[in-house]
Order: structure tokens, then C-alpha cells, then sequence
């Protein structure tokens, strides 16, 4: 099944992204080439023009002339903070840096330009030679694929990244949970913690012993969940898959345990989600814990359906067989 | 309710710091050599964090592939006749599908929709339940399954999926219940 769904991500999102940008092609969203007529802001317009020297100054495109170009509304006129370098008395290279008040669309042909987002290239015609810059022409550079660009170097590139950062952050707080545990094992604590809720572990994993250290292992991160503990509960979470997996006939393939294990921490079992509590403060609710209630009710059934439905799909006989054969 | 949640975040500041120190009081007194025995356990900590690379690069960017590609809005623009069905906001959606794909992608959205509806709206409300009862399903897959290098996933991904689309039914059913 994961297969399919591995597919099914791929594939919709490279499809999509190919179709999104044929549409923006046809219909031509990013205007390119357009000449954005502009005015440039500078304090001190009594300078030299010097070629291959930077100068700082600001670009003003106005509401309606924007509004005209690409045909989406805007709130008030635009003025950005920009670079630009004279190719001659005529022409120069202009970069144009974005902040928060600049269109949603600029963003998009910025990432689509360069990788990080933060800039907008293109080129300032000027109508006479020098000194005038009001009435000036902006023409960005023209970009394409930009969906197909974005699946590249904010999809593919940048998770492939995260992914090893994930996995290397995780080395340091996975190894001083390890040593504690080894240290609990040794003790006979991760035992007596195993046996301490017996009447239900013994249900939900019955092919587990009951003071086997998986048990105790899977308390523990349960019970990290539950109190929002994230930096406990996945390291005590793989070493309890690590005990799990010692039961393992058949290695590569989940156990039934695993499979329950597993869906009881998909499924959240966490009591207080501050994450959420502080963004709603944060937005000004009235009162941001009034969600406990319905967290708490939510997040149990989605739980009990979890375990219900891992118990039943488990005799499933496509289940079963993958277990047994080879 | 005030109460019992102090108990549970003055709980959640102690128990790591109590936990790490009972473990190792109680160790000494079993007559465990504690740090040879911390020292041999942890050994094992970066092999576990480098078989997990193969099996989260390959579910990330495969969910990376499908947030910039801008799938979302269509898959939205598909469902939301069936969502209407279930008194659940078109708006909604987005939340529903990124929930078990990605935790910053969801929080991203919760984020947005929050600012464009408010906190205290029936929407507001029902994204931040989503968000809090629901979990990052396929990465908690990729990650403990990858740790022990589990390829074939039998039933937990459908019992997986099943609770969360429970969780999110839930959600909806209980914010238009309780706020409506």
C-alpha cells in the first residue's frame, strides 16, 4: 500500500506541477516581457553615471499601472527597494528586493528567477539619456515553469536535505535516551515499568511477553506522547521498535505488535497541543485553550478506531500470508 | 480545566529531568555501573540516526514533490463537493490533507487559515482541532519503520489512514457541535 501512495505522491505532484505551468504559459500570468511603465526614487539625482557600479535607490510602480499589467488587485501603490547597474545611458540591470508589501506574484517569479526568493531581476529602459527617471520602463526577467522549477529546488532538493538533517539531529538525543535506557534495562526499571500495566499490554501486543524491555520501551514513549514530550518520545519510540524487531521472524516485514505500535503513535495521543494553544494566543483568540475539550475527545477515537481497525485488519488473510511466507 | 492543564504542562517541564535522574539513582542502588552501561547503550544512537537517511529521504521528497506542486489546490477544488456533504468548510480541506503528510506544512496552513478567518471562527476552530488531535502520520511511518528497516508496512498504513480520517470526522462533528 505504501507503494501505491509513494507513487500516487510523485506522480500527482509532477503531473500537476507540468500542468499548472502549461496553463501559466497559455494564459501568460507572469506577463513576460511586459514593459512595467515605473518611476525611480532617488534622493541625490544629480550623479554620474558610472557603468558596473551599483546604486541604491527605490522603484515605484503605481496601483493601477500594476493592476493593468497582470490583472490582479493590489492594496496601494508599490515602492521596493532596488539595485541597479548601468549597462549604458539608456539601460541597467535592476534587482529588485522584495519585503512584505510586495505583490504575491513577484514572489512567485522570484523563486521561478533564483532559489532563494528574495530578489527580482530584470532591466530599466530609460526614455532619455540619463538625468530623467520618472516614466521609466521595467522589464523582469521573463521566467517559465515555475511550478516545475518550485518541485525541483523546494520539493526535491530541499526535502532530500531535510531528511538528512532530520535524521543526523536526531543522533545525539537518540543516543542519551539509548544509554538511559540500557542503564533502566540493566536495573530491571524498564521490567518493572513493562509489568506495571500488564492488563492492557497483554491485550494490545499479545505476541509480546509481558516483561519483555519492548513492553517497557513502548510505555515509556507512550507515555511521552501523551504529556507532548516529541524529544523523548521518538527516541524511546525506535527503541521499542528496536526490542519489537528482536521478536522479528521475519525481518523487513512489520509484526503485528509493530503495526500496533505504530498506529497508536500516528494517531496522537497527546494531551495538550501548546503548538496550537500558543498560535491561536498568538492570533488574538479569546480564549485559545476552549480546543482542549474536542482535542482530547478527537484524538482518543481517532486512537480507539486506530486500534479496533489494526486488530481487525491484522487476520486479514493478505495480511496473515505476507507474515507467514517467504 | 484550568487546573489539570497546569498539572499536565508542570508535568510535561519535570518528567524529563526527573526521569533521566531516577534512572540513574536507581541504577546505583541495583549496583549498575551506570556510565560504562550509558556509554555502551548510546554507542548504538548514530547507527540508528543514519538508517533512518534512506527511508525519510524517500518519504519526504516524495511529499516535498507534492507541496510545491501545487496539487493541493486542485485536489481541493476536486473534494470540496463531497466535504459539504459532511459539514465540513471547503476551506478546511487543505488542513485534512496536509495533516498526516507534513507537521510544518500543516502548521503553515493552520497558520494562514487563522489569519484569514480569525481564531475564534467556526473554521478557525476546526483547523486548530484538526491540527491538535491529528499527527504526522507518514513521517512517524518513515522514520520508526525505517529504524529497523521495515519495507513491507502490512496494515499499518490503511489502520493508519483510518484513524486519522476518524480523527478528522471527529473534528468536524465536534466543533459543529460545540460552536456552530
Amino acid at each position: 500500500m505504501l507503494n501505491y501512495i509513494w507513487l500516487a505522491l510523485i506522480l500527482v505532484g509532477i503531473l500537476t506541477a507540468i500542468g499548472w505551468d502549461l496553463y501559466d504559459i497559455k494564459s501568460d500570468k507572469y506577463r513576460n516581457g511586459a514593459e512595467i511603465k515605473s518611476d525611480v526614487i532617488y534622493d541625490n539625482s544629480n550623479f554620474l553615471v558610472e557603468k558596473n557600479k551599483r546604486y541604491n535607490f527605490s522603484i515605484k510602480v503605481s496601483k493601477s499601472e500594476f493592476e493593468r499589467i497582470y490583472g490582479v488587485k493590489i492594496s496601494k501603490d508599490l515602492i521596493q527597494k532596488a539595485t541597479l547597474i548601468f549597462i549604458d545611458n539608456k539601460s541597467a540591470y535592476i534587482e529588485i528586493y522584495l519585503d512584505s508589501t510586495s505583490p504575491h506574484i513577484w514572489f512567485e517569479q522570484s523563486r521561478a528567477q533564483k532559489v532563494d526568493g528574495s530578489t527580482l531581476q530584470g532591466k530599466l529602459y530609460f526614455q532619455e539619456a540619463m538625468g530623467t527617471f520618472s516614466d521609466v520602463k521595467l522589464v523582469l526577467n521573463s521566467v517559465k515553469f515555475v511550478k516545475l522549477n518550485s518541485v525541483t529546488n523546494e520539493g526535491i532538493v530541499k526535502y532530500a536535505r531535510i531528511a538528512v538533517e532530520i535524521s543526523i539531529g536526531l543522533i545525539g538525543i537518540m543516543s542519551l535516551w539509548l544509554g538511559l535506557m540500557k542503564i533502566a534495562e540493566s536495573s530491571g526499571l524498564i521490567k518493572i515499568i513493562a509489568k506495571s500495566l500488564k492488563p492492557i499490554t497483554v491485550k494490545l501486543f499479545p505476541d509480546v511477553p509481558d516483561d519483555h524491555p519492548a513492553i517497557g520501551a513502548m510505555v515509556m514513549n507512550i507515555s511521552a506522547n501523551i504529556l507532548g514530550l516529541a524529544n523523548a518520545a521518538t527516541p524511546l519510540g525506535l527503541k521499542a521498535m528496536e526490542e519489537l524487531n528482536k521478536l522479528n521472524k521475519k525481518l523487513g516485514t512489520a509484526t503485528d505488535a509493530m503495526c500496533t505500535f505504530l498506529v497508536i503513535n500516528t494517531s496522537n495521543v497527546q494531551l495538550i497541543p501548546a503548538t496550537v494553544i500558543a498560535i491561536r494566543a498568538a492570533s488574538g483568540s479569546v480564549n485559545p485553550t476552549e480546543i482542549l475539550g474536542p482535542v482530547i475527545v478527537a484524538t482518543s477515537v481517532s486512537t480507539i478506531i486506530g486500534i479496533i481497525a489494526v486488530k481487525l485488519l491484522s487476520k486479514l488473510k493478505v495480511f496473515r500470508k505476507q507474515l507467514e511466507g517467504n | 480545566m484550568d487546573s489539570i492543564i497546569n498539572f499536565i504542562e508542570i508535568l510535561s517541564v519535570i518528567a524529563i529531568p526527573l526521569l533521566v535522574i531516577f534512572i540513574v539513582t536507581y541504577g546505583t542502588i541495583k549496583k549498575v555501573k551506570i556510565y560504562e552501561v550509558f556509554v555502551e547503550g548510546a554507542k548504538e544512537g548514530f547507527n540508528v540516526g543514519v538508517r533512518i537517511i534512506p527511508y525519510l529521504v524517500a518519504m519526504l521528497v516524495a511529499i516535498g514533490i507534492f507541496r510545491a506542486s501545487g496539487a493541493m489546490d486542485i485536489l481541493t477544488i476536486i473534494l470540496s463537493p463531497l466535504t459539504n456533504l459532511i459539514g465540513m468548510p471547503a476551506e478546511t480541506l487543505p488542513m485534512a490533507i496536509m495533516r498526516p503528510l507534513s507537521g510544518s506544512g500543516a502548521l503553515g496552513v493552520m497558520t494562514e487559515i487563522i489569519k484569514t478567518h480569525g481564531a475564534d471562527s467556526l473554521i478557525g476552530r476546526m483547523v486548530s482541532v484538526m491540527m491538535g488531535s491529528g499527527e504526522t502520520t507518514f513521517y512517524v511511518l518513515a522514520v520508526y519503520f525505517g529504524s529497523v528497516g521495515i519495507t513491507r508496512t502490512r496494515h499499518a498504513v490503511p489502520a493508519g489512514i483510518i484513524a486519522d480520517i476518524a480523527g478528522i470526522l471527529m473534528s468536524i462533528w465536534l466543533v459543529n457541535l460545540l460552536f456552530k
